[in-house]
């Protein structure tokens, strides 16, 4: 068979392949990336999309979640004062009822708790970042504001709803209780039972202001069972965290194994491009030049 | 002396012949090079000897012609090949601007996706804050720019394989006429009895061409080559060309008639139009669509997320998305339709602190939409399709081009010129040459010998 002596084809196309594969592996090595445009792995460009998403809301979950934690905090602390408050308001409520203190005595007992009833609307008013905490959802509007008519003397402005935060997919964590269940529900009002005990105090009855004292101490048991709330979104706030942190390496991992570049793997590839590269044009410049005529002298 | 006028006669044919051969190989080094060059052997014939009364007569050799070696079936190979390849090179080339669209460059769907749903979970956290809803807003806006710009990225590509349809049409047209010319000339030279040589040559390398720009079939009649596109309709026939034509569709796009006046767009395979019409015609619409539907279905779940809830008013939740009124247009013309931050529905009780319906925003963006894939799914499945396609034409490509290649080696290895073999050629002809040479001046020297055996003047 008659062969093909032709051979820059076969070279143009060697030359080719190995510059292709050259650039190649130097793009991976220069961008860190396997996975540089879709049609480099069709299949892990689009996971990519997904992971990209996924990604982004994970990072914003984790940012819900640290905000929300520290919001959910300031709420359990204001009830918390709100509890010393009240424990206050008991032991005094428990001196007012000896029956042996002076009127003046009495007046200043009943002046102390009337104190105590507006340091506990201040909390039962406390915002955490402009919005009120304990508003319900009308968190621009003041929860409670005095008010002569109401038996309490203040009246609750806000709603009986509550917000919850996407702290994941499909996954929302009630972060607030309205003001009115925690402060002025229909059985429990604690606002009215420290009011009560100031009519109480005021009245010097010693059976009315033990009763009034009562009421109180119902109102701290109540508000403490209310704490239970906060301390459980709180615990739920801290695990989302510690799985959203998880989710945050799983996906960081994914990606590195969907378009990552292994370093070493990449630098011996380019270097063995390179080495092909050269090979290929050392042939290609020792074959091309050879033929016949080299050997043949010049016809004089 | 009627020997030696023999010897002469066929000295004088040697030379003849010889010399014919050196140009015959002369041609085939200077031809080297030259794409579509088939190398020519001479053929020589030799003359009848004839022994009549004890002298020989008649004898040498003439060079009857120069035969091209050619190998029709590996043509038409090459031209298949050709076909196919320069068909994927076409799709290729367009893909790979197509799929930088889809790649995450930051402007890309995917980017202003994730920023989208990740400003729509941080509204969840700062329902309140005028800078949260602001920018649920703006990476509103960045979405709906990147369906835009997608989109227009798309057909613009198919606007340019458009054009290219024209231009190819023109260029096949050109090459059927010169087809057609050529034919003439190959079937005036063999009616003559003569090769058609280098005639030939020309012309299967035009017809390679033809070949690169659209899919053909070449049958040989009595009056020469006949081509006809894939579907049979006629671009040469004999010394007869027909051309195509392109005329502007109701779709906007050119659609290619043929002689006849028939539409053959649709049955158009292979070359360069062929490769462009599929771009244009199948391939980016299905991508096109799927856009227009993810953006249409995506935006009208966000709208009646939207009016599910009330906006920080009060009021009932407005639309969020314009969609342009043709589908088609959807994913060009997507925008955002609210310019006021209290315009986005978070509350879902209508106070102004209400988050309640951020969930449900959140859901159109992040849960399936009619189609039973979520947005980041959807448009995940469209980057899949489109780098599969150029990574599949690409590779396509280059399996041809390595079947290509071992043709073209075939055919060079028969038809090719190996400088080697030119020169030991130069080098027998030249010998040939100087011994024919050698038969002149001997005849000459004996002719002197013969003229002078009378001549006294001899000794």
């Amino acid at each position: 068979m008659r062969i093909n002596s032709n051979m820059v084809p076969d070279i143009l196309a060697d030359l080719q392949q190995s510059q292709s594969t050259l650039n190649m592996a130097l793009q991976q090595v220069a961008t860190g990336k396997s996975v540089n445009v879709p049609s480099d792995n069709p299949a892990a460009a689009a996971d990519m999309v997904q992971n990209t998403v996924e990604t982004s809301n994970v990072d914003q979950y984790t940012k819900n979640v640290t905000g929300e934690l520290s919001m959910v905090q300031s709420a359990d602390s204001a009830l918390s004062t709100v509890v010393s408050s009240l424990t206050q308001a008991i032991s005094l409520g428990t001196e007012g009822a000896t029956g042996t203190n002076s009127a003046a005595n009495q007046q200043a007992i009943a002046q102390q708790v009337q104190g105590i009833l507006a340091g506990v609307v201040t909390q039962a008013n406390l915002s955490y970042q402009g919005n009120y905490l304990f508003a319900g959802t009308a968190s621009t509007t003041t929860p409670y504001t005095a008010d002569p008519s109401s038996p309490s003397g203040y009246t609750y402005n806000g709603n009986n709803n509550t917000n919850s935060v996407m702290v994941g997919d499909n996954t929302s964590i009630q972060v607030n209780l309205p003001g009115s269940q925690i402060f002025s529900n229909s059985t429990t009002n604690v606002l009215q039972s420290l009011s009560s005990l100031v009519t109480a105090l005021q009245s010097g009855n010693s059976a009315s202001i033990s009763t009034a004292t009562n009421a109180v101490t119902t109102a701290l048991n109540y508000v403490d069972q209310q704490r239970v709330f906060y301390a459980n979104a709180e615990g739920q706030l801290n695990s989302q965290d510690t799985y959203l942190q998880q989710e945050t390496v799983n996906l960081s991992t994914q990606q590195t194994s969907l378009v990552g570049v292994d370093m070493a793997q990449a630098a011996t590839q380019l270097s063995q491009a390179e080495t092909d590269n050269s090979a290929a044009l050392a042939a290609a410049a020792k074959v091309l030049p050879n033929t016949l005529l080299n050997y043949l002298s010049v016809p004089s | 002396m009627g020997g030696l006028t023999t010897s002469l006669y066929i000295g004088v044919q040697a030379l003849e012949s010889t010399q014919g051969a050196l140009n015959a190989t002369s041609n085939n080094i200077a031809n080297a090079n030259t794409p579509g060059y088939t190398r020519e052997v001479p053929q020589f014939s030799e003359g009848t000897l004839n022994f009549t009364g004890g002298q020989v007569q008649g004898g040498g050799v003439t060079l009857t012609g120069l035969q091209s070696v050619r190998d029709e079936l590996l043509n038409l190979q090459i031209n298949q090949q050709t076909s196919e390849q320069s068909s994927v090179d076409t799709q290729s080339s367009s893909l790979q601007q197509i799929q930088n669209y889809f790649t995450t460059t930051g402007g890309d769907i995917a980017s202003a996706l994730s920023a989208f749903s990740s400003s729509i979970a941080q509204l969840s956290a700062n329902s309140s804050s005028t800078a949260a809803q602001q920018s649920v807003i703006s990476t509103g806006e960045n979405l709906a720019q990147s369906f835009n710009q997608t989109a227009s990225g798309l057909t613009s590509a198919q606007s340019a394989a458009d054009s290219q349809v024209t231009q190819t049409v023109a260029q096949i047209n050109s090459l059927s006429q010169q087809i057609a010319t050529l034919n003439g000339q190959v079937f005036q030279l063999t009616a003559a009895g003569q090769s058609g040589g280098t005639v030939e040559d020309q012309r299967d390398q035009l017809v390679n061409q033809l070949s690169k720009l659209t899919g053909i079939s070449v049958a040989q009649s009595d009056n020469g080559e006949t081509i006809t596109t894939a579907n049979g309709s006629p671009l040469v026939v004999g010394n007869q060309a027909f051309s195509l034509q392109t005329t502007t569709g109701t779709n906007g796009l050119q659609q290619v008639i043929d002689s006849s006046g028939n539409n053959i767009t649709a049955s158009i395979q292979g070359g360069q139009l062929g490769g462009a019409l599929t771009i244009r015609d199948q391939t980016i619409p299905s991508y096109l669509n799927q856009l227009n539907t993810l953006a249409t279905q995506f935006a009208t779940a966000f709208n009646s997320a939207q009016a599910a809830g009330f906006d920080s008013n009060g009021n009932a939740g407005g639309k969020f998305f314009n969609l342009p009124a043709s589908a088609s247009q959807a994913a060009a013309g997507i925008s955002v339709a609210i310019t006021n931050p209290a315009q986005i529905a978070i509350s879902s009780d209508g106070a102004p602190g209400s988050n309640g319906n951020v969930v449900n925003l959140a859901a159109a963006v992040n849960n399936a939409l009619p189609s039973g894939e979520t947005p980041a799914a959807a448009y995940a499945s469209l980057v899949y399709q489109v780098g599969n396609a150029t990574s599949s034409a690409t590779s396509q490509s280059s399996a041809i081009g390595a079947n290509l290649l071992s043709l073209t080696n075939q055919q060079s290895s028969e038809s090719g010129v190996n400088i080697d073999e030119e020169t030991t050629n130069l080098i027998r002809y030249q010998t040939a040459y100087e011994a024919a040479a050698r038969i002149i001046s001997t005849v000459q020297a004996l002719g002197t010998v013969t003229l002078d055996m009378g001549s006294s003047q001899s000794y």
